[in-house]
């Protein structure tokens, strides 16, 4: 629809000038003219988008300099790729590494099914104020803030009062502090991943089942299918469209573990399998001011998570499911 | 009949299985109420489950007493509403230019601000504009480096464009400009899909803990949440003293503490449920 409007404009002012080129750039003042109203409310849009989101990925060359606060980020010497293999050269690089990979795909691969599982129970519900109830509920975490369930973690695992281990103290067990035993750091984050975001997630799969043509039900219905027969031929192919534009975006962001929580959860006890890129990037540059150390490390995060949305996204159009453009 | 009994054999077992998700959901939300209506004994001793015992307001009391927490509330509100606002106003004037069919430039703009998304410089130097900026220990750091998100702004745009033309038209003819059309037909016509990211918007500045962590140094300055992490997961001076002029099981007003600030987010929840819901389908169909 753009395209008429100058060229419209274009062939007005081309009657008189020749030059194809000028024409075009009068076209475009033109049209520039026509929506000034709408451009002067772009403006903060425009700015916006430049400073802060456009902005900090120039900011990212302090990656590849020596960031002084005095000479500020055009003046500051240029080291090439110093800090990068620096990072790479690191001992804790491996160890970051590894804890990010297992977070990241342990939240991923058991965190993915949940929210489907949990949408096609819901859906098999014929009672609405039951569905609409239990639905309403199973989001209420989506409400609370990182640090409200975080401290719910802590309280419910507390080893002296927690619920948990009251639970495992009256079935005989002994009491556990499991939030500083390394091997329980994972499971806990996992866990409390999934019950924090299955039910919101499920929002999306209801929408995409209730999209389905009833018909289809009714059909195998006459044809005397059972009600699992009818999950797995129709609901869940009705999810894959979904199912995989869902499956690349948790694919792009599974190296961004949420620093956040980490941050709230871990302790020097279990720091060996908590400290993920995101972490280290937040105390290297904001705790120790290793600006451009710790913008080396989150490029690098940034890179990876890109490259593995691309690589999901291709492979996602190769098996023919479509992709996200 | 056979087919009948293994139908509702179903039922049974997914009945079950969905109380089961409700109540692991609604359970450490009750908890935590629970505690925070109990007397300091019962909770070290560990037998508070399902009813408040020695029923009592002194948490709540001691907290609203305390200089720290009351200021911190007053702070996230301030922040909250100044946010929102600031949100709404920068994503609505944004999306209406670029809802426009022949707006100059709009694939270019589309692709700029798409390309936003994938493309995530991280926290370091989004951190040196905002210290550059002068905006560090300012409300404006919490308000402008996230003043509009691409994905309510695309939400909006889209919700625009599906809005019939023939209003902005007639409103054209009649003489109007572009700002009026804006403010006076288009925002009052779109309050459904306002409230609907509104809301995110509202969840996100209520809870924010990083930004503020890494933005605000004064402690005059400290939102709720800063001051939550602080009673709730370390043990720093302030929080000893607190916990000792309480005299009081740490749990009941550390929980009083979270229920207060828990309270704002369930009064708007069970009206939103409905604009949240949209809102995040709308959200997924745009991928």
């Amino acid at each position: 629809m753009q395209r008429p409007i100058i060229e419209a404009a274009g062939a007005d002012a081309g009657a008189r000038i020749k030059k194809p080129v000028k024409s075009r750039f009068i076209g475009m003042l033109k049209h520039m003219r026509r929506d000034r109203q709408l451009l002067l409310l772009f403006i903060p849009c425009i700015l916006f988008f430049v400073i802060f989101r456009y902005g900090p990925l120039y900011g990212l060359v302090i990656a590849f300099k020596d960031y002084s606060v005095f000479q500020g980020v055009w003046g500051s010497d240029w080291v090439g790729l110093k800090h990068f293999a620096k990072f790479f050269g690191n001992r804790e690089f491996w160890l970051l590494f590894r804890n990010t990979v297992l977070l990241g795909s342990y939240t991923l691969i058991f965190g993915f099914p949940f929210p489907i599982l949990l949408a096609v129970l819901l859906n098999e519900v014929r009672l609405q104020w039951f569905k609409k109830s239990v639905q309403t509920f199973s989001y209420l975490p989506a409400f609370l803030s990182v640090v409200i369930i975080s401290s719910m973690i802590i309280d419910f695992l507390s080893p002296t009062n927690g619920v948990i281990n009251q639970f495992l103290a009256l079935l005989g067990f002994e009491k556990k502090y499991f939030l500083i035993d390394p091997d329980w750091f994972r499971p806990i984050y996992v866990i409390s991943e999934i019950w924090a975001t299955a039910g919101y997630q499920a929002i999306i799969y209801l929408a995409a089942i209730a999209g389905i043509n009833p018909s289809l039900y009714e059909a195998a219905k006459v044809d005397g299918a059972s009600r699992f027969q009818m999950i797995k031929s129709i609901t869940l192919p009705g999810l894959m469209p979904t199912l995989l534009v869902m499956f690349i975006l948790n694919t792009g962001s599974m190296f961004r573990i949420g620093y956040e929580k980490v941050l709230l959860l871990y302790n020097p006890m279990t720091y060996d399998v908590a400290d993920v890129f995101s972490t280290y990037v937040y105390r290297k540059g904001l705790l120790e001011s290793s600006y451009s150390y710790a913008a080396a490390v989150g490029m690098f995060e940034s890179a990876v998570a890109l490259v593995m949305l691309l690589a999901a996204n291709f492979l996602s159009k190769r098996i023919g499911g479509g992709g996200l453009w | 009949m056979v087919g009948e009994r293994r139908l509702s054999l179903f039922n049974v077992v997914n009945s079950i299985l969905l109380i089961g998700v409700a109540l692991s959901t609604l359970y450490p939300v009750w908890y935590i109420t629970v505690i925070s209506f109990s007397d300091t004994v019962s909770v070290l001793q560990g037998n508070v489950f399902l009813r408040p015992r020695g029923f009592n307001v002194e948490a709540y009391a001691e907290v609203l007493k305390d200089a720290k927490i009351p200021r911190a509330y007053l702070n996230t509100v301030y922040y909250t509403a100044l946010g929102t606002f600031f949100n709404l106003l920068f994503t609505a004037v944004a999306a209406y230019p670029l809802a426009q069919r022949g707006f100059f430039g709009r694939r270019f703009w589309m692709v700029a601000i798409v390309l936003t998304m994938f493309l995530n410089a991280g926290i370091i130097p989004t951190y040196m504009i905002v210290q550059e900026l002068g905006l560090i220990d300012t409300v404006w750091a919490l308000v402008l480096p996230n003043a509009i998100w691409t994905f309510e702004l695309i939400i909006l745009k889209s919700f625009y464009e599906n809005m019939s033309s023939q209003i902005r038209e007639a409103a054209m003819i009649d003489g109007a400009s572009e700002y009026r059309i804006l403010f006076s037909i288009i925002i009052p016509l779109s309050k459904p899909a306002l409230a609907s990211i509104g809301l995110f918007y509202f969840m996100g500045h209520w809870n924010s803990f990083f930004l503020p962590l890494i933005y605000l140094n004064d402690k005059e300055m400290f939102p709720l949440q800063i001051v939550l992490r602080d009673m709730l997961i370390f043990n720093s001076e302030s929080d000893a003293a607190l916990v000792d002029r309480a005299a009081l099981a740490p749990q009941a007003m550390k929980n009083a503490t979270i229920v207060l600030s828990m309270i704002p987010v369930l009064m708007v929840y069970p009206f939103a449920q409905k604009y949240f819901a949209k809102g995040v389908m709308l959200g997924s169909v745009k991928g």
